[in-house]
């Protein structure tokens, strides 16, 4: 006897809930329609994946490699992402460049998304801030493991 | 020799003593009072050009040189006052207003004076607001070694190294004041056997090696001491590794292998031959075992020596001596070499024991020597005398043991193909792969020195205990295993030995 009133009292308790988030998302609506009230809007739902809300300016999303002004990247392969990564999901080879100021570039670039915890402390670390994780692409599902080891000095 | 007199003088407040003739800043650093420093190098002449060491010296005006003041009974020297510290930010200051600050793409990063001493005694903001000096960034010096001018700090080390080590003297400062530089005269490159020592020695990044360069950086690597295997002066290194990320899973790479001060042998230095043997630990391994000279992962070194024991066990008792041949070389250690003499030549009566190794070269500068084994001596301790075997005595056998790859360098691969077709049944242990592999009915992969402990004797008989530098690859020995498994099989392991 008494867990059924337990039940139903969660039910009721839900219910109200429920029913507070109708009415007072209701009411701003109502307001809204009639031009008062404009600073909080009542809930909407976005209509996910065909319809995306624009993400915040300091989301951390895939990474990528600035380009320098003639595209190649920026990244000086100087391993301090691959230092700092606790996931330890970079891997950084570096080649000569023939140009002497620059001297270094990578090779091969790959970030290993199985592991990325898009902590962003790459972006943090890099000297020459040439790492960063600000594409906007937060759908990284693949099919297979492969598929998610990205190359980011290929475009 | 009498023993050198000793003087008491105080660092710091500390009483110090050191022997006569020292300077101050060595006295110091073995008392653990480290003092910053650039051009001094213990292995050369004192050049006093750096300004770094900086120290101050009770009743003198002046800070003075802590590499050129020798010890003196009485001297109060102090290293940490407000007046020192100014004088090491202002050194630094003005060495760092030149400098690139390229770091991110300096070899030296890590392991760089110039960072270390900016890192404790500088932490001064940039005041340049002039344009840094451009100067060339990559000139090659001879024997793959790259200048940096940028990153040079003008200690000179570099060209006293060439002048009183090697004496050859190819590097020299070039014009004066501002415009100074290192570099070489004139179509003569750095080009001698000890050229190495330059990159460990040039207390910034610039000089550095193209054989290490943008490989991996210095914090990566796991530095582990060792000697060296490539000539029998045993010069004491530092084997540079690192297994593991960043690397792929189950990775090792050597990165280089850099000299380790041993004032009874090397010094401070090591020739270009000893730095090399990075290759010789990572390039031409024998990775799988082999039977009958195909790839047989299958096979376990323990089933090859049980098979060898087995094979030998099957040679009537009376012949087995006269039966069985065994190369050994003289990259065994001394532990290694006394268990196969008690093995063969005690246990079994063998007296077809050879000695099969690289061949001599050139002897080249101080430490170089003609032989190219780092064990001969050991050999001769443990009471062989060591000589190649000629075919006809390999042939003659009828189980053949062979340790190493280099029993290939002597006798061609053809005829040691007919020598041994048909003839004994051979096993090999090896840790290079060769034309042998593919003669011997197994040849098992084992251990190079560096991935073994054990004792090496150099050219002036001293006996040098060492450690393991690098963990072995799985499956892959050392030959002290191999022989305590041998002795094992033929019965004749006594106990109480330690194969490793
Ligand atoms: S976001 Fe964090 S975990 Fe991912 S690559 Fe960068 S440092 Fe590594
Ligand atoms: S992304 Fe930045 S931190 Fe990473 S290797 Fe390149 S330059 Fe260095
Ligand atoms: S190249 Fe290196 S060792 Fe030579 S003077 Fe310059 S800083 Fe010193
Ligand atoms: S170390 Fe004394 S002046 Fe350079």
């Amino acid at each position: 006897m008494g867990s059924a009133w337990t039940v139903i009292k969660e039910i009721l308790r839900g219910s109200a809930i429920t029913a507070r988030h109708f009415f007072v998302n209701m009411t701003f609506h109502t307001l809204r329609l009639f031009g008062l009230r404009t600073a909080r809007r009542g809930a909407v739902t976005v209509q996910y994946p065909e319809e995306a809300k624009p993400l915040g300016p300091r989301h951390r999303s895939l990474h990528r490699l600035r380009p320098r002004p003639d595209g190649r990247p920026s990244c000086v392969a100087c391993m301090l992402c691959v230092t700092v990564c606790p996931s330890e999901c970079l891997t950084v080879e570096a080649a000569e460049d023939p140009d002497p100021e620059v001297q270094k570039v990578p090779a091969r670039f790959v970030v290993d998304l199985n592991r990325c915890c898009f902590c962003g402390l790459c972006v943090e670390a890099c000297p020459v801030d040439a790492i960063r994780m600000d594409t906007g692409e937060i759908r990284l599902a693949a099919l297979d493991r492969k598929a998610l080891e990205v190359r980011l000095d290929k475009p | 020799m009498s023993a050198p007199k000793t003087v008491r003088l105080t660092i710091d407040g500390r009483a110090v003593e050191a022997d006569a003739g020292t300077n101050v800043l060595r006295a110091a650093e073995k008392a653990g009072i480290a003092i910053p420093h650039f051009c001094f190098h213990p292995g050369l002449d004192v050049e006093g050009s750096c300004r770094m060491c900086l120290v101050e010296i009770e009743g003198l005006p002046k800070l003075e040189l802590a590499c050129s003041t020798v010890v003196r009974e009485g001297l109060a020297v102090r290293t940490t006052t407000e007046r020192v510290r100014r004088a090491r930010r202002d050194v630094l200051e003005f060495l760092l207003a030149e400098h690139p600050l390229d770091c991110p793409i300096c070899d030296k990063a890590g392991e760089c004076r110039l960072q270390d001493y900016y890192d404790l005694h500088g932490r001064h903001p940039g005041r340049m607001l002039e344009p840094r000096e451009s100067r060339a960034k990559k000139v090659p010096i001879g024997r793959g070694l790259i200048l940096d001018r940028e990153r040079c700090v003008l200690c000179t080390r570099c060209v006293r190294f060439l002048r009183q080590v090697t004496g050859t003297g190819e590097l020299g400062v070039f014009e004066r004041a501002l415009r100074s530089e290192i570099g070489i005269f004139d179509g003569t490159p750095v080009d001698n056997r000890y050229a190495g020592n330059l990159v460990d020695i040039c207390p910034v990044g610039a000089i550095t090696s193209e054989d290490f360069r943008f490989r991996t950086r210095a914090w990566f690597l796991t530095r582990r001491p060792s000697i060296c295997p490539h000539c029998s002066r045993g010069c004491a290194v530092s084997v540079e590794s690192r297994a593991g990320y960043p690397l792929a899973e189950g990775e090792r790479r050597v990165y280089r292998i850099a000299a380790r001060e041993n004032p009874a042998v090397n010094g401070f230095w090591m020739c270009d031959l000893g730095r090399e043997g990075r290759r010789d630990i990572e390039a031409g391994r024998l990775s799988v075992p082999l039977r009958q000279g195909r790839p047989d992962p299958g096979l376990s070194w323990t089933e090859a020596a049980g098979e060898a024991a087995a094979a030998i066990g099957r040679i009537p008792a009376g012949e087995r001596g006269e039966k069985t041949a065994v190369v050994l070389n003289g990259r065994l250690t001394c532990e290694e070499l006394a268990r196969a003499r008690a093995s063969f030549v005690d246990g079994l009566g063998c007296r077809n024991i050879f000695f099969a190794d690289s061949r001599p070269g050139r002897a080249d500068g101080p430490l170089l020597t003609a032989e190219r084994t780092p064990n001969l001596r050991g050999a001769v301790a443990a009471g062989f005398s060591p000589r190649l075997p000629d075919l006809g005595e390999l042939a003659a056998a009828r189980v053949l043991l062979v340790f190493g790859s280099r029993l290939a360098e002597h006798h061609g691969g053809p005829e040691l193909a007919r020598a041994l077709s048909g003839g004994p049944r051979t096993f090999l242990f090896a840790a290079h792969a060769g034309p042998l592999d593919g003669l011997a009915e197994m040849a098992v992969p084992v251990a190079v020195p560096a991935e073994k402990s054990g004792t090496y004797i150099n050219i002036d008989g001293l006996a040098q205990a060492f450690d393991r530098s690098l963990e072995p690859a799985p499956g892959g020995p050392a030959e002290g295993a191999v022989l305590e498994a041998l002795a094992r099989g033929l019965g004749l392991d006594r106990g109480g030995g330690d194969g490793r």
